[in-house]
């Protein structure tokens, strides 16, 4: 997706761009297993490389999420899309929106871009099934004047997967 | 007193008055003249004093805000902005140690008032950027001091080597692993000497889990976590009422300063004054 998401178009405010400073930091000493971030100058939106984990239906598989920061992040959560083709996944639509409750409802400050990777290699990992969402085609459809995951109205799936 | 005819202290508060509006409109000798007045009227409203000294900080007339700010926290010695502008007037003529003192003051008188206020944010920058620059000048001393007592044992071990081959001659070599030994140990010793200036990471249970920073004003939930109390309280506000970590329910009310990690904090950054450095 190349059009800017609502969500994305303010700079970042000052508490935002210390917090994000601090969390490439670490991720730049610590980086999440699986995980590379794609060296750019822009703090507001990181190009992240998710390797599938071995073992598991995605092994040897490669895919890129985009993660976007609000205005007043940690206080809103990123806007986390996979950049199609996105992995064959039944929470993962063809159009890289992923139904995961942290990135919604169940957000929380205390959460960090590394964080939120891990959940979602940990989402990969343990599915059983490569297929898309019952209602794939509808969704994406009605995203199609680029609209942002974020204002979807989420019926999360179930929390096992 | 003839009716109509305003009392002197009602006649000053109109002075000040007249002196915002100059101050608003940038017109900062009017806004002085006001404030004069206004002082001359009634001198004791300590106000008067701060808001000319807010005039003379514009020009950059530091002295002026000095002794301005001097009689405005010896008429109320809670004022913060008394404390504040005194303590950057002071940090002008590069006395830091008093610089920061007013400013720690301030710091103090601001979060008791209104903990989440611009001020305080501004008090705290001001003060982290001094005791940046103080921690700046004072480990460029330690370092260059214990450079040169370093290289002073250095040449005392080799001299003391020179000495001691002039006075033997057997066992030579075990004199000179001996000082090659003690030359390393030297070395070791000085290398911890200079640790606590090398700028490191600041260890992670002295920052707050949100916004990854050394804490300043530290507050802790009953679920025993503990966040700086600004972005708790913007969380609580604007997120949701629970704990961003254990999801427990929580309200501002239940928040406690947690003086025991203001404290470790403290006698972190009086070593690793570095730490100060906000970018």
């Amino acid at each position: 997706m190349t059009s800017p998401s609502a969500s994305s178009r303010k700079v970042l405010s000052k508490i935002a761009t210390n917090r994000l400073q601090k969390e490439l930091m670490e991720w730049q000493v610590n980086p999440p297993a699986g995980f590379k971030h794609k060296v750019t100058d822009n703090l507001q939106r990181w190009v992240i490389e998710v390797n599938g984990a071995p073992g598991t239906l995605y092994a040897n598989e490669t895919f890129q999420l985009q993660v976007d920061f609000p205005e007043h992040y940690p206080m809103e959560a990123p806007q986390v899309i996979f950049v199609p083709p996105a992995p064959l996944h039944p929470h993962i639509y063809s159009n890289g929106h992923i139904c995961l409750d942290i990135l919604y409802d169940s957000w929380s400050p205390a959460m960090t871009v590394s964080s939120v990777c891990i959940s979602i290699l940990s989402m990969l990992s343990s599915s059983t099934s490569k297929q898309r969402p019952a209602d794939d085609e509808r969704y994406v459809k009605n995203c199609r004047n680029g609209r942002s995951p974020k204002e979807t109205r989420w019926w999360f799936h179930d929390d096992k997967v | 007193m003839v009716n109509g005819v305003s009392s002197a202290a009602e006649q000053a508060e109109q002075l000040k008055q007249d002196g915002n509006l100059y101050f608003k409109k940038n017109r900062l000798g009017a806004a002085i003249d006001a404030y004069t007045e206004a002082i001359t009227l009634c001198p004791n409203v300590p106000v008067y004093f701060t808001n000319r000294a807010l005039c003379h900080r514009k020009r950059n007339e530091w002295a002026r805000v000095e002794e301005d700010c001097m009689r405005a926290v010896r008429l109320d010695p809670k004022s913060v902005k008394g404390h504040y502008m005194l303590g950057l007037a002071l940090l002008q003529r590069e006395n830091y140690a008093e610089g920061i003192k007013a400013l720690e003051r301030a710091l103090d008188l601001g979060r008791g008032a209104h903990p989440n206020s611009y001020m305080v944010e501004e008090i705290w920058q001001e003060l982290a950027s001094a005791k940046y620059k103080e921690w700046v000048h004072e480990s460029a001393k330690r370092t260059l001091a214990l450079q040169k007592l370093e290289k002073s044992c250095e040449i005392a071990l080799q001299e003391k080597l020179v000495h001691d081959l002039s006075h033997m001659m057997d066992d030579t070599d075990e004199v000179f692993s001996s000082t090659s030994e003690q030359l390393a140990a030297l070395k070791l010793i000085f290398s911890k000497a200079a640790e606590a200036d090398k700028p490191t990471d600041v260890p992670d249970y002295l920052c707050c889990k949100i916004t990854l920073d050394i804490f300043r004003d530290p507050v802790i939930t009953p679920s025993g976590l503990t966040y700086e109390r600004a972005i708790i309280l913007d969380h609580l506000e604007k997120v949701g009422k629970f704990d961003p970590i254990t999801r427990e329910p929580l309200h501002p009310s239940q928040l406690v300063p947690n003086l025991a990690i203001k404290e470790a904090v403290g006698a972190y950054l009086e070593k690793h004054g570095w730490a100060y450095k906000m970018d």
